[in-house]
């Protein structure tokens, strides 16, 4: 009886292997560091569910959103405060009264001092933007051979400008802290942060995939 | 005061700031989109690579979320010993 569970722990092991490995190219040490953080506050959420006796049971919605939480604050604890959007990320995220222990638990000693940083730089960074629409085309080197008249251009030139200046604050409203910052730096944060959410997105996944293949048992 | 200084230094190093460089940035936002990547990359504008970058964050945001939800269903009976095996094999 005994051998056969072995057996079967190893099968299944084994299988949970090569689903991982072979499959997908081995994590990045980011992805490592993030898992790690991320563990963290999955752990604290299972801790507080069992010790639990007066709560009831988490519901599925609750725990989503802490898992999401963790996950989100993970990401962007790893940057160290060297980013906007990582310092703004988790200023938002300590508003919420509710998230205090989760967030003590996996920023500890730095979490007082992450907030400090975060309040001063914010104020200084509202500054105008850039408007830098023409560039591409400028720089592009290709001509149009048919010929557009001057009023033409100078109409599509300011659709442009809005199209852009629209754009660009929907963009604002996506990245945390955006509000805040100047075109330039919206534009070099944005680039930081869709990196940072693509590594974020793969290892949830890689944990979705190896909870979901180890638990058909 | 040091409010009027730093405006002041601050509008200069916008100027400074090249078209070069806001190329560059745009340009690697470019690369990261697949949605443009795969096409002819030359004339894209400005606006279309905002709006394709709006998009793609928003999708990614949008697999956060769904991945949270699946792994609260799936984390729901996770036992202890299951979370090790996972995080070994992770880990590698």
């Amino acid at each position: 009886m005994g051998g056969e569970e072995d057996d079967d722990d190893e099968d299944e092991e084994d299988a949970l292997v090569g689903v991982v490995i072979s499959r997908m190219p081995p994590p990045s040490s980011i992805k490592k560091e993030f898992l790690k953080k991320w563990l963290v506050g999955l752990k604290a959420l299972s801790n507080s569910r069992s010790s639990s006796t007066s709560k009831k049971e988490m519901s599925v919605l609750e725990r989503k959103k802490a898992i999401k939480l963790s996950a989100d604050v993970a990401m962007a604890s790893l940057k160290n405060g060297t980013t906007s959007w990582s310092r703004a990320l988790i200023q938002n995220a300590s508003k919420d009264g509710n998230n205090r222990t989760l967030l003590k638990s996996m920023l500890g000693s730095e979490y007082d001092k992450k907030l400090r940083i975060g309040s001063t730089t914010t104020s200084i960074m509202c500054s105008k933007g850039i408007r830098n629409t023409t560039v591409l085309r400028r720089s592009c080197g290709l001509r149009r051979a048919r010929k557009i008249s001057k009023d033409q251009r100078v109409r599509a030139g300011l659709m442009a400008k809005r199209l852009v200046k629209k754009r660009t604050q929907v963009l604002r409203s996506l990245v945390p802290g955006g509000e805040y910052m100047d075109e330039y730096s919206l534009f070099e944060e944005t680039l930081d942060y869709i990196m940072s959410l693509r590594a974020q997105v793969d290892v949830m996944r890689r944990l979705a995939n190896a909870s979901a293949f180890s638990s058909k048992s | 005061m040091s409010g009027r200084r730093s405006r002041s230094t601050q509008a200069s190093a916008v100027s400074r700031i090249t078209d070069d460089q806001i190329n560059d940035l745009v340009s690697k936002l470019q690369q990261l989109l697949p949605e443009i990547r795969d096409r002819c990359s030359d004339k894209v504008s400005a606006a279309r690579v905002l709006q394709e970058t709006c998009n793609y964050i928003r999708s990614l945001h949008r697999e956060v979320d769904d991945l949270s939800e699946r792994l609260s269903e799936l984390l729901a009976t996770a036992d202890p010993a299951q979370a090790a095996i996972i995080r070994n094999l992770l880990m590698q």
